[in-house]
């Protein structure tokens, strides 16, 4: 499996040795090397997931990255945090996702009714299976926040990167917080969280 | 030294008789102490330009166009630049290479070094237009040769990468290169497995390859700025 | 893997969220903070964010918060639990006053205890804080401070204390050159020859960077004087603005 390091906070370093990983389209900055770069689709789910894309509009647009060498990626200077799994799942925001290798397999899911849209709609991405993820924060590093029954979390959808664990997610419609400079498009709802898991944010709103 | 690294943003030039600053015009901060700013141009009567005092022993050069203005500092003082929060990297040449830096992406260097602006077309004809366009700096280029320090600007901070006998080839998208030092061979190349990866237009087909001997250093944004 | 996960627990008493200079964490104890509209990113346990006109504490907010151009911007945050703040991904720093007064520009302003009053300055897009108490700055890049005498990029500057309000100054070899004298008065893109300058003791503080993005502070204090001009005014202006924005 792809080794997956950072370099600094911003680059994502990856050893290929004969094997391959998925990364975000055209994130590749430089390498080293005989690596390939090919077209991966929608996370591997051939034409159903393509079309799949295609309805959604949730946009996630990975390439496949083999061969043997050195490969870095980073995307508009964004945070890089790099998330193992072992066999479970999370819930992540496509803009958000750089990197994936192993078997590791993305499915787009219908995640409700959020009102006003937002770049990404109503959809999902959910990864699951064994290996490790690699998560993009816009405006900083990515904060971890804990979710249990004792205390739930409640978080601005534009902060929101991923989840992961056994979370509800409700929707909030109090947002006297929103701001209304710039008359940005901010939703009309926050999100809230509540249950047993961890809950991924980024310092800038999208 | 006269420059230094005030935190990741942000670069200090400290100013003696003698010890001047070039730098992108627009970029300064704030300063303290006797300073005067000059615009850089060509030495002669053709701009009507009065004497350009202290400045006048350096050899750069500033062109209309897509080249980006420079302003002189000298006197007695300290400033400090910085430019649109872009990440700022201080690299030092000791006198035996030359480094490349795209124009718009110098923010400061020692007003001793040498700078000569390169139009690509001069290097490799239309291969080499096509670079400029590809990277972004329309069809100029900064060399800087001699000994003091240069500032340059990135998105999200630069890595310096080894080129050499142990790295013989690095390829590097055209967006994301920063500058280069030492003995080595720009050559574009239109990957065609890239160009099938990605659907963001024919931009992205095109990589730089990076052989020889020195250092290339790449930034963490596939995007320019 | 290092990344830490944090819990209402773990998470700092009104200071950076650990390692993190673009997100603050404040507490939230019964004492309410006046937040900045679009700051809060996260908030565990019972928060109320509260539009100053309509809110449960009108003795502070008439006491404390004195400007009406920019109270539409502002909530007092009430409740208990820990509140996560960041702004467009600028850094993030907490400052304490001590008996002091300091003038900041608005959209660089991102909370402040209600210990400290808030006034609006005469100086336009900035505001000015007097008294005892911790308040939160947002600044592109890290905030440097350093000590008058100095010059500074109108841009660049975040704010001053105790030191007089700084004034003009025009680079008298640039203003001299003929490329300075086609270039007008505007101060349109023309690098160094508008400045700021601050003498006297005290402190100011500078941004990392030259561009201040999107000031909507400053535009609405600009679009509340153009009721003042007449109609020849309002057409000069509107010329200018035309230009402006062909560069």
């Amino acid at each position: 499996m792809a080794q997956l390091t950072t370099n600094g906070h911003r680059v994502l370093v990856a050893n290929l040795t004969g094997d391959s990983l998925r990364a975000i389209s055209g994130s590749m900055v430089a390498y080293e090397g005989d690596v390939a770069f090919k077209n991966a689709g929608m996370g591997g789910g051939g034409l159903r997931a393509a079309l799949k894309q295609k309805v959604t509009g949730e946009s996630l647009s990975l390439m496949e990255v083999s061969g043997k060498g050195i490969v870095y990626f980073a995307v508009d200077a964004q945070d890089i945090t790099i998330v193992e799994l072992a066999n479970d799942s999370m819930h992540v925001e496509a803009s958000q996702l750089l990197a994936l290798t192993g078997q590791i397999k993305t499915e787009v899911k219908f995640s409700g009714l959020r009102g006003a849209s937002s770049g990404q709609g109503l959809f999902t991405t959910i990864v699951s299976g064994t290996g490790s993820v690699a998560l993009l924060s816009a405006g900083g590093p990515l904060i971890a926040l804990a979710v249990d029954p004792q205390y739930p979390l409640v978080v601005d959808p534009d902060a929101f990167v991923a989840h992961r664990g056994s979370l509800n997610q409700s929707f909030v419609t109090d947002v006297t917080w929103r701001s209304a400079i710039g008359g940005g498009s901010g939703e009309a709802f926050s999100l809230r969280f509540d249950g047993q898991g961890v809950v991924y944010i980024q310092p800038e709103e999208r | 030294m006269p420059l230094e690294l005030v935190n990741s943003k942000v670069v200090k030039s400290t100013l003696a008789p003698g010890q001047n600053v070039l730098a992108r015009k627009g970029a300064m901060l704030y300063y303290t102490g006797d300073v005067h700013f000059i615009p850089h141009s060509m030495g002669g009567a053709a701009s009507g330009m009065p004497s350009m005092g202290g400045v006048a022993g350096m050899a750069g050069r500033m062109m209309s166009g897509e080249h980006v203005a420079m302003m002189a500092a000298e006197g007695q003082g300290e400033v400090f630049y910085g430019h649109a929060g872009l990440y700022v990297e201080v690299i030092h040449l000791d006198g035996s290479s030359m480094l490349t830096v795209e124009a718009d992406r110098l923010l400061v260097h020692d007003g001793y070094l040498q700078s000569s602006i390169v139009a690509l077309t001069s290097q490799g004809g239309v291969r080499g237009a096509v670079r400029g366009a590809m990277t972004g700096q329309g069809l100029f280029t900064t060399q800087l040769t001699g000994q003091g320090s240069v500032a340059v600007l990135s998105h999200g901070g630069a890595i310096p990468l080894q080129v050499g006998p142990q790295h013989p080839q690095v390829v590097v998208d055209p967006q994301a290169y920063v500058c280069h030092i030492g003995n080595i061979s720009v050559d574009i190349s239109a990957n065609v497995g890239w160009r099938d990866a990605v659907g963001r237009g024919s931009g992205e087909a095109i990589q730089l390859k990076m052989t020889g001997t020195g250092t290339v250093w790449v930034q963490a944004s596939e995007q320019k700025f | 893997m290092g990344l830490e996960i944090h819990t209402p627990y773990t998470l700092p008493v009104n200071d950076n969220v650990p390692g993190n200079d673009y997100a603050f964490c404040v507490e939230l104890d019964g004492q309410p903070w006046f937040t900045s509209k679009g700051a809060m990113i996260a908030y565990y346990g019972n928060v109320r964010f509260e539009p100053l006109g309509q809110t449960s504490m009108p003795a502070i907010v008439a006491a404390r918060f004195s400007s009406p151009l920019y109270s539409n911007d502002w909530v007092l945050a009430q409740g208990q639990g820990k509140l996560i703040l960041g702004d467009r991904g600028f850094n993030i720093n907490s400052y304490d006053l001590d008996d002091g007064n300091l003038t900041i520009r608005a959209s660089n302003l991102l909370a402040f205890q209600p210990t400290l009053d808030l006034k609006q300055s005469i100086v336009p897009g900035f505001l000015t804080l007097l008294g005892t108490g911790k308040f939160l700055a947002s600044s592109n890049g890290p905030v440097m401070f350093a000590e008058p005498p100095l010059r500074i990029d109108p841009e660049a500057l975040v704010g001053w204390a105790d030191c007089p309000s700084p004034s003009h100054h025009f680079d008298a070899g640039w203003m001299q050159n003929f490329l300075g004298a086609a270039r007008g008065f505007l101060g349109a893109n023309s690098g160094e020859e508008r400045q700021f300058d601050f003498t006297g003791a005290g402190t100011v503080l500078i941004q990392s960077s030259e561009k201040v993005l999107d000031d909507g502070h400053l535009l609405r204090h600009i679009e509340s004087q153009t009721v003042t001009l007449g109609q020849n005014s309002l057409r000069a202006l509107h010329n200018t603005i035309g230009s402006q924005l062909q560069q």
